[in-house]
């Protein structure tokens, strides 16, 4: 409602409006104390543009340093040599930042940890020395003169103006980084961070994720440079060094890894430590290295999210799950696009299989793990998946899933075929999974993790849904809306803003099904989802696969070591060993099989 | 005779790089306090040679162990901990341990930059128009030669072996007995006294100062890239390589370009052959 | 009793691997266990091998207590463990692999390499090869070896008959039987029964973490209730 529609707006807000606020008190300051807060809000920013690239997305960057001299030169060169106006020079510096953290993340998004860290470097120090050696542009190793900004004629000298100026300009350029990483594209960067394969199984693409986290950084870092800079008075390459870039390091991971307010007020509240210490200057750097370690060591969230991790602990009972009835209803309320319940129809109207595998073939070197698989999976229907150890059923999920590439073979889903389509586009073809060892996303709540299940979550969309999370539109209370109701199918309901990773097993297993189910499918693929529970809870399990597989006609396929359990839920059972297909057919009939027997017991003849 | 002096320091740097992969290959972490070990090996030489006036024999045979020591306990002390913790954590840590510790020094040296003499002054000799000093020619085979002897223990000694099955197979290494804490502690200290090493080699040509630290933790990490990370012996030609590329990017191109070419050569590296110029073969385990 | 477990329960995360065994070996004996997959044989070996962590219980080895010591001591204390995927050092020769693993011998008897290689003339011809080249049964052997060298009053066999030709599983039997009248006590997990029923005394099948049966040898191959208990 109304309230509900201005919280949204106002969390958006906050972090710009705190800037803002600061800088205001600061009018009341002397002009000593302006300066500082002047150089702190600045940090500020640029501590909150860490905090997407650090504590959402979990990369190690020593190229800041590099971005806030490209914008502070980027700014003061334009102005200095070619009278640029301030107001132009200010959007040249934060496009070309931008184009450097697009530049930077091209190559260097190929990489994570020790590797990626060490391309941010090389990007540094390259521009460092660059820029020391453009004697003509930049004035080489002395740097050159920075002017006060004018604006429409105004001169920002002043000490009170200019802290004016620099809180309103940062707290307007804070506010789309602090809406992204509210919205769905900063859940889908924690998300990456945490579990790779399982984010791109529901369509987020790791690598422009990266990218655009690099290049909306460096844009608002580049921003906080080129602000700076005429409070500075004297810009020199070495005040932009890779100690720099290390220290600002500091500033999400003291501040606190769990939101954009780490960011901010890390940033504003260390980068002016020296100032407020004065009798410690000296020993500052070895401080905050010390405090670094520690907070990494002891609060691996963050000083702030320790706090509220505590809280969230305690909590582990289970849901119960829901009637058919309460789901019938729901699904009448709630489906997010008739599109979607209109192919499942089309698809058993046309005869042709869900899932056709023709002749799959895997080797890892000497080891055939898939030898000439086909098998095909009919609308609607519960296939079971079981073998051995070692008979490749994994494998061959793998494949049909987009993570593993066959040798040879194809996948075809609904007649379309899977060749050369990554793992990012098969869930908008209508391909869902769980993982055996319930890949959810444990730092997200358990409502947003179904929502990326949503598979709405090229770059684009992201950025769009966050947007529109903030004006809390009608489209993402949609959105959530299936996402509860996909909860609620499940049995978690009452517990969708809670951690996903304070869930007890058998309900990180409910919630993986939840997020499979939400973008009404054509097929899922279940890997092992009942393994580590109990029977009670495999039961429950298996009555909820039942009941969605009749209730939204969503075909499934399921590995599973629990033979009992998979002849309970499946009509037809596949079963492999050594990577071929032993046998298939009607599931009672395999578990009778004298050749399923042979696998599993290896009958006197095969000892011998 | 730029290839004299490029040999001379692509030798050190083959040291420093070698303990950066050792500790990387037994441990899997990357050591971004590499360099601050190798700074702990210069300072320490000065208070051997200057500080004691104990002269320079002793402090080869001393600050290997010296610096082996610190290593050790940064390990087991600062490490350990936080062992389980992801990649991202290990190796901030790493970063800001780094820094840390040349803060350390700084505080404690309470001066930016400190020189040592040079351990074999007098005439150079020459050999035809080439003019090599006894330096450059102890440093480069001094230095090549603790290489040699590093990747002796780690490849045939008892002591390495141990080492050796850690880097190929942690679970199987256990089984036999090796436990990861000695391993480990081992791995660092056999890591940071290469870098020791590589300090006292390094601190009468390239000074004694902070930068040290993140000259050598770059160089280091960029000859042990070119060898690929993983190869020890890859790191030894990785690190003359380098300085080959150094020596002579300053005497054709520029001298702002000593310090652009590592990085150029790391960038290229990187991106077309991310395993290095000497892959350590993968054979799988079936 | 070498061995003995009381109350084993192994969880990796939110998952119960392990819920509550217990089961004795005899010295010299030998005790099969079985089970469907994901029933939690291995998690139980490696947990009584201390590879991996143990939620509650006890495990006693040789008349003191193990619980609390990882794999490093273990080992060193007489309690091998050849695990399923066999865990080599590709780059290492037989040879080599073979002074690693006396590694854990030492400060007591050695173990001549001479008797593996007798044990596998197969790995006698290749002594200098590297592990990472031999083939699935050579490598399996050596990973026996490895573990005979550390000079074990007890062996845990993680299914070692697994993934090999018909021909080389009756060579581990025998070399299995060979090891046990040497006086190493076996502890045996297979998912065949009746690899599981030559070899041993007893044998205890779990199923999805639990102890679904407990029996001799000879019982086990003519209960129906074992079947049922791998498809229930």
């Amino acid at each position: 409602m109304f309230n509900k529609r201005w919280r949204a707006l106002a969390g958006s807000l906050a972090p710009s409006a705190a800037v803002l606020a600061v800088a205001v008190l600061g009018l009341a300051l002397d002009t000593y104390w302006q300066y500082v807060l002047a150089i702190s809000i600045s940090a500020a920013a640029t501590g909150g543009a860490l905090a997407m690239l650090v504590s959402y997305a979990r990369c190690i960057t020593i190229a800041t340093g590099a971005m806030l001299a490209i914008g502070a030169y980027g700014a003061a060169i334009p102005v200095v040599l070619a009278g640029v106006p301030f107001g132009a020079a200010l959007v040249f510096a934060t496009a070309l930042g931008a184009l450097a953290g697009f530049i930077l993340a091209i190559p260097g998004v190929r990489f994570r940890s020790h590797n990626l860290a060490m391309v941010t470097l090389v990007f540094q120090s390259v521009v460092i020395i660059v820029l020391r050696e453009s004697k003509a542009l930049t004035g080489g190793a002395e740097g050159i003169h920075v002017p006060p900004p004018v604006i429409f004629g105004i001169s920002f000298a002043d000490d009170a103006y200019f802290l004016l100026l620099c809180g309103l300009l940062c707290a307007l350029a804070v506010l789309p980084i602090a809406i992204l990483l509210a919205g769905p594209f900063g859940k889908n960067l924690r998300a990456l961070a945490s579990n790779e394969n399982t984010a791109r199984a529901f369509g987020i693409n790791v690598r422009h994720h990266l990218i655009a986290a690099f290049t909306f950084s460096s844009a608002l870092i580049a921003f906080a440079g080129a602000v700076s800079a005429p409070r500075f008075r004297i810009i020199d390459p070495d005040s932009y060094g890779v100690l720099t870039s290390i220290f600002t390091l500091a500033y999400p991971i003291i501040g606190g890894m769990g939101s954009i307010w780490g960011g901010i007020l890390g940033g504003g509240v260390l980068r002016v430590l020296p100032e407020l210490l004065r009798p410690l200057a000296d020993y500052i750097e070895l401080i905050f290295c010390v405090l670094v370690v520690g907070t990494l060591t002891f609060f691996p969230e963050g000083l702030a999210s320790a706090f509220w991790t505590r809280r969230r602990r305690n909590r582990t009972a289970t849901a119960s799950p829901a009637s058919a009835r309460e789901w019938q209803a729901a699904r009448i309320g709630g489906s997010v696009s008739e599109a979607e319940t209109v192919t499942a129809a089309e698809d058993q109207a046309s005869g042709r299989p869900m899932l056709e595998l023709h002749d799959i073939s895997k080797a890892f070197g000497a080891l055939r793990a898939v030898n000439g698989v086909s098998l095909t999976v009919a609308p609607r229907s519960l296939h079971g998946l079981m073998g051995p150890n070692g008979a490749g059923k994994t494998t061959l999920f793998n494949i049909v899933s987009g993570f593993i590439p066959p040798d040879s073979g194809r996948v075809l889903i609904s007649g379309i075929s899977l060749d050369k389509v990554p793992i990012e586009r098969r869930i908008g073809l209508g391909m869902s999974r769980t993982f055996q060892h319930a890949a959810v996303f444990r730092r997200l709540s358990c409502l947003d993790n179904v929502m990326i299940g949503l598979g709405r979550n090229s770059v684009l969309q992201g950025a769009i849904r966050s947007l529109a999370a903030a004006l809390d539109t009608e489209e993402i209370r949609a959105e959530r809306y299936a996402a509860l109701l996909a909860l609620e199918a499940v049995g978690l309901g009452a517990r969708a803003q809670d951690p996903a990773g304070t869930l007890s097993l058998g309900d990180q297993r409910r919630l993986e099904i939840a997020r499979a189910i939400v973008s009404r499918p054509r097929i899922i693929l279940l890997d092992e989802p009942v393994s580590g529970v109990s029977a009670e809870e495999a039961q429950r399990l298996r009555e909820l696969l039942i009941m969605i597989n009749r209730e939204l006609g969503i075909t499934m396929v399921v590995i599973e070591h629990n033979i009992g359990f998979l002849v309970s839920l499946c009509q037809r059972i596949s079963v492999m060993t050594e990577g071929h297909i032993l046998a298939e057919g009607d599931a009672a009939a395999m578990v009778s099989d004298p050749r399923v027997r042979l696998a599993y017991f290896g009958e006197r003849e095969a000892a011998e | 005779m730029i290839v004299v002096g490029g040999l001379k320091f692509g030798a050190i740097y083959s040291l420093a790089a070698l303990g950066i992969v050792v500790i990387h290959k037994a441990t899997r972490i990357v050591n971004f306090a590499h360099g601050a070990f190798v700074l702990a090996g210069a300072y320490a030489t000065y208070g051997i040679v200057e500080g004691m006036g104990l002269g320079y024999w002793p402090a080869y045979l001393l600050v290997p162990v010296v610096t082996g020591l610190l290593a050790a306990a940064v390990e087991l002390v600062i490490l350990r901990p936080i062992r389980q913790s992801d990649m991202f954590a290990l190796i901030t840590s790493t970063i800001f341990i780094g820094i840390g510790l040349s803060e350390v020094y700084r505080l404690v040296q309470n001066t930016e930059m400190l020189g040592v003499p040079n351990p074999f002054p007098g005439r150079p000799i020459f050999i035809g128009d080439i003019i090599i000093t006894k330096e450059q020619i102890w440093v480069f085979a001094g230095a090549i030669l603790s290489s040699l002897i590093g990747l002796a223990i780690f490849g045939y000694a008892r002591l390495g072996r141990g080492l050796r099955a850690m880097a190929a197979n942690v679970r199987g290494a256990v089984l036999c007995g090796y436990s990861t804490d000695s391993m480990n502690a081992l791995a660092w200290f056999l890591g940071g006294a290469l870098a020791g090493l590589a300090g006292v080699f390094a601190a009468p040509s390239k000074g004694i100062s902070p930068e040290l630290s993140i000259s050598m933790v770059t160089a280091g990490f960029v000859a042990a890239a070119i060898g690929g990370f993983d190869s020890l012996r890859g790191a030894l030609f990785g690190g003359l390589i380098l300085g080959l590329a150094e020596t002579f990017a300053a005497a054709y191109v520029s001298s702002a370009m000593t310090n652009a070419i590592s990085f150029l050569l790391l960038f290229m590296v990187l991106l077309w052959r991310p395993e290095g110029l000497f892959p350590e073969a993968k054979i799988r385990d079936v | 009793m070498i061995l003995q477990t009381s109350g084993l329960r192994v969880a990796s995360g939110p998952m119960i691997r392990v819920d509550g065994l217990d089961l004795s070996l005899a010295e010299r004996g030998c005790l099969a266990l079985l089970g469907p997959n994901g029933a939690g044989k291995t998690a139980s070996v490696e947990a009584i091998a201390g590879l991996i962590p143990k939620a509650a219980g006890r495990v006693m080895f040789d008349g003191s207590d193990i619980t609390s010591l990882d794999a490093s001591k273990v080992v060193r204390r007489g309690l091998a463990l050849v695990p399923q995927l066999r865990e080599l050092f590709p780059n290492f020769s037989v040879e080599e692999t073979l002074l690693a693993g006396s590694h854990a011998a030492r400060g007591r008897p050695a173990i001549p390499f001479d008797m593996v290689y007798e044990l596998f003339p197969r790995l006698a011809e290749r002594r200098s090869q590297l592990a990472g080249s031999l083939s699935g049964g050579e490598q399996q052997m050596l990973a026996i070896g490895r573990a005979l060298v550390t000079n074990p009053k007890a062996m845990l066999l993680d299914e070692p008959s697994a993934g090999l030709a018909i021909g080389i599983v009756r060579a581990f039997v025998d070399a299995v039987k060979r090891i046990r009248e040497s006086g190493v006590a076996i502890l045996l997990v297979e998912q065949n029964l009746e690899i599981a029923a030559t070899l041993a005394d007893d044998c205890i099948v779990l199923a999805a973490g639990r102890v679904v049966w407990r029996g001799s040898a000879r019982d086990a191959t003519s209960s129906e209730e074992i079947r049922q208990a791998y498809f229930a």
